[in-house]
C-alpha cells in the first residue's frame, strides 16, 4: 500500500509542486518552515483543496485527478487527520466528538458511543469521556482529537503540527502517545511539522519541503550528515544522540558515553550543535568532559565554514571556519578529536 | 503636632472591578436610559391598574392576542427557515451581487413599514404582479387574510434574523467543518450538525429578534393584510384603533405588549447568550 503524490497545489496565490510516494512501513515526516507548503500538502490528500495539477493516489485508487477530472470529496477518502488546534467540536463532549466520525457514517449511537469508549480509554481520558472541550487541557484536547481520527480506522493518518499549540511539558507528553499509536496504526502515516526534533522522535523517513518545493529526502540522521544546502543544514543539520540516561551521562547504543547537564533520566535525546563540537589534531587539555576520538571522514564546504563528519565510537557533526581547517590542514581519514562541553548539549527526554 | 508634610490629596483608587467611564460619556449614557425609561414610566402611570382585569377578559383583546401570538410564531419560525439558508448564503459565497443582496436585506430592515406594505400589495396582491397568478392559478388571496399578515410580519422581521446569523456564520472556524468533513461527514451533516450547533447563541438571538419584530408589527400589516378583527388585527393595531374610543384599553394592550416581548427578550438573552459567552472566555 503506498500513497503518491505527484501534483501541483495552489492556495492563495502560493503553488506547491511535488512528487511523493509515502509507503506504509514508515513514518514520513515533513519538515519545512512556515509557510513552505506543509499544511497545503496535507490538504490536498484529505481532499480539502483539490490539486491543480497532477494526481494524487491511494494504491490504483485515484482521489484526485485534474486530467480526466476525477476527485473523491474528503468524506469519502479513507484518510484522517489530527490537526495543529486539534479543532474539535465545542459543543459536543469528548465521547461525542470521538464519535462523531462514525456516527456521520451512519452508525447509531450506542455502538458509535460504544467505539468511541475504547478509543478513548486508549489514549488515557476513560474518566474524562463526558467533559466538554473547554473543560480540557491542550493535552488531552489533542489526545480526543487522535482517537476521534483513528476511531473510524483510516488507511492513512496525517497529523498537521500536532504539537505546535502545545507547551513543553505536554508536548513531550504527547510525543510519546503519537510514537505509541503511530507504532500501531499499519496504515500509511504522515506527519507534517517545522520541528526536526519531532521528526526525530517520530518519523522514519524525512521529506524537507522549501517554498512549495521538495529539497530533500531521507533518514533524517542521512539529511543531518549531509544536507544539500545551507537551508536544510541550518534546519536539520545538528546532532542528534540517541541513548539513556543516567547520572548525567548519556549511553548511546555505540557503546560511547556523554556527560550531559540534565536532570533526566531514562530513554532521551541529546542535542548537539555541531557549532559547539572543537576539533583538534592533539588531546588538548581543556575543560570539556566530552571527548572523543575519531576519523574525518568527508568534508563538506558552505559559504566560509566547514562541515566535518567524523566517525568514531560517537559520530559527530563539527562546524569549524575555513581558517581553523587550513590551520589543521585536515583531509577525510586524518585521526582528530572532537570535544563537546556538557553544558552546550540540550536533552530532551523520548 | 502638625506633621512637616502637608498630605497631598490622593486620587481615588481605582477599583480593578470597576472601569469608570469619563464624565461626559457617563452623563449621556445616563440620559440615553432616561430617554428609554420615562416612556415606559409614562405608560405604567396611566395604566388602569384596577380595570386590567376586566380588559384582558374582554373576547376582542383576547382574540387579537391569540392571533399575535400566532402570527409572530408562524413569522419568526419562516424567518428562521428561510433566513439562515440565505444568511449562510452571504455568509459563505461569494458571488457577483452579493453586496447588493445584502442591501436589499437590510434595506427591509430599515423601511418605513408602511412602504413594505405597499411593495407587498403591489406585488402579492389580487391585481399584484405575482398575486394575480396566484390568485387565477391557485386560489390563494393573500391580502386581508391571516396568511397575509404573517407574510408583512416576515417582510419586516426576516431581515433581523439574517443580520444576526450572518455575523455568527462569519465568526465560526471553518477549519472546524474541515474536520468534520474529513471524519467522512457530507456538507449536509456538517452544516446541521456542525455549523448549526456552532452558531445557536446566534441562532437564538436572531429568532427572538425576529419574533419581537414581528410581534410588534403595524405598518406593512394595516397597509398589506388590513384590520379585519379576528382575522388580521393583532394587537398592535388594536392597541391604535382602541386609543381612539377606548384608550383604557389601549393602555393595557399595550403593557400586554410591552411586558410579553421583555420577558422573552431578558429570559432568552440570560438563558441563551450569556451562558456562552460564559463559556467562551
Amino acid at each position: 500500500m503506498s500513497l503518491v503524490v505527484s501534483a501541483a497545489i495552489r492556495r492563495g496565490g502560493f503553488e506547491l509542486d511535488l512528487d511523493l510516494d509515502v509507503p506504509a512501513g514508515e513514518v514520513l515526516g515533513v519538515l519545512g518552515p512556515n509557510g513552505s507548503g506543509k499544511s497545503t500538502l496535507l490538504r490536498a490528500v484529505a481532499g480539502l483543496t483539490p490539486a491543480h495539477r497532477g494526481e494524487i493516489r491511494l494504491d490504483d485508487r485515484v482521489l484526485d485527478r485534474v486530467d480526466d477530472r476525477r476527485f473523491v470529496p474528503p468524506e469519502q477518502r479513507p484518510i484522517g487527520v489530527v490537526f495543529q488546534d486539534d479543532l474539535l467540536f465545542d459543543h459536543l463532549d469528548a465521547l461525542d466528538n470521538v464519535a462523531f466520525g462514525l456516527r456521520a457514517r451512519g452508525i447509531g449511537r450506542r455502538a458509535a458511543r460504544g467505539a468511541a469508549r475504547s478509543w478513548l480509554d486508549r489514549v488515557g481520558l476513560a474518566e474524562l469521556a463526558n467533559r466538554r472541550p473547554v473543560e480540557l487541557s491542550g493535552g488531552q484536547r489533542q489526545r480526543v482529537a487522535l482517537a476521534r481520527a483513528l476511531v473510524v480506522e483510516p488507511r492513512v493518518l496525517l497529523l498537521d503540527e500536532p504539537l505546535a499549540a502545545l507547551d513543553v511539558a505536554t508536548r513531550r507528553d504527547i510525543r510519546r502517545e503519537l510514537r505509541r499509536q503511530l507504532a500501531a496504526f499499519d496504515g500509511i502515516r504522515l506527519l507534517v511539522t517545522h520541528d526536526p526534533l519531532d521528526a526525530y522522535a517520530l518519523a522514519d523517513r524525512v521529506a524537507i519541503i522549501e517554498e512549495g518545493r521538495l529539497v530533500q529526502l531521507g533518514a533524517i540522521e542521512e539529511i543531518a550528515a549531509h544536507p544539500r544546502s545551507r537551508y536544510v543544514a541550518e534546519l536539520v543539520g545538528t546532532n542528534l544522540v540517541e541513548g539513556t540516561i543516567r547520572d548525567s551521562v548519556m549511553s548511546t547504543p555505540t557503546g560511547a558515553e556523554l556527560a550531559v547537564v540534565s536532570d533526566l533520566s531514562g530513554s532521551a535525546l541529546a542535542v548537539v550543535r555541531p557549532q559547539s563540537v572543537t576539533i583538534s589534531r592533539q588531546e588538548a587539555a581543556s575543560s570539556a568532559r566530552n571527548v572523543f576520538h575519531g576519523v574525518v571522514h568527508e568534508i563538506e564546504r558552505y559559504d566560509g565554514r566547514a562541515r566535518l563528519s567524523i566517525d568514531g565510537p560517537l559520530p559527530l557533526i563539527a562546524e569549524i571556519t575555513l581558517g581553523a581547517l587550513d590551520a589543521m590542514a585536515l583531509r577525510p581519514g586524518d585521526a582528530v578529536h572532537a570535544s563537546v562541553k556538557a553544558t552546550d548539549i540540550t536533552t530532551f527526554e523520548l | 503636632m502638625t506633621s512637616a508634610v502637608p498630605e497631598t490629596p490622593t486620587a481615588r483608587r481605582p477599583d480593578p472591578d470597576r472601569p469608570r467611564l469619563p464624565w461626559p460619556v457617563l452623563a449621556l449614557a445616563l440620559i440615553a436610559v432616561a430617554f428609554f425609561v420615562l416612556p415606559v414610566i409614562g405608560l405604567l402611570w396611566r395604566v388602569p391598574w384596577t380595570d386590567v382585569a376586566d380588559v384582558l377578559g374582554r373576547p376582542a383583546v383576547g382574540e387579537a392576542l391569540w392571533l399575535s401570538v400566532r402570527t409572530s410564531t408562524a413569522a419568526a419560525l419562516a424567518s428562521l427557515v428561510l433566513g439562515v439558508p440565505l444568511a449562510w448564503l452571504l455568509a459563505r459565497i461569494e458571488f457577483r451581487g452579493r453586496s447588493a443582496m445584502r442591501a436589499l436585506v437590510t434595506l427591509a430592515m430599515v423601511l418605513p413599514p408602511v412602504v413594505a406594505g405597499v411593495a407587498l400589495l403591489y406585488a402579492f396582491g389580487r391585481r399584484g404582479v405575482f398575486g394575480q397568478y396566484l390568485d387565477e392559478w391557485f386560489g390563494i388571496t393573500l391580502p386581508f387574510s391571516t396568511p397575509g399578515v404573517v407574510l408583512a410580519q416576515l417582510f419586516v422581521s426576516m431581515p433581523f434574523l439574517v443580520v444576526t446569523v450572518e455575523s455568527a456564520l462569519r465568526q465560526t472556524d471553518l477549519r472546524v467543518e474541515d474536520a468534520a468533513r474529513t471524519l467522512g461527514a457530507t456538507r449536509w451533516y456538517v452544516f446541521t450538525r456542525v455549523t448549526l450547533p456552532a452558531i445557536r447563541p446566534g441562532l437564538v438571538a436572531g429568532v427572538v429578534l425576529a419574533w419581537a419584530r414581528a410581534l410588534g408589527e403595524f405598518g406593512a400589516t394595516i397597509t398589506f393584510a388590513g384590520n379585519f378583527p379576528g382575522r388580521t388585527q393583532t394587537l398592535p393595531l388594536a392597541t391604535y384603533l382602541a386609543l381612539e374610543t377606548d384608550p383604557d384599553e389601549a393602555l393595557v394592550i399595550a403593557l400586554l405588549l410591552m411586558g410579553g416581548s421583555f420577558a422573552v427578550l431578558v429570559g432568552l438573552r440570560d438563558r441563551w447568550l450569556d451562558a456562552t459567552r460564559g463559556v467562551a472566555r
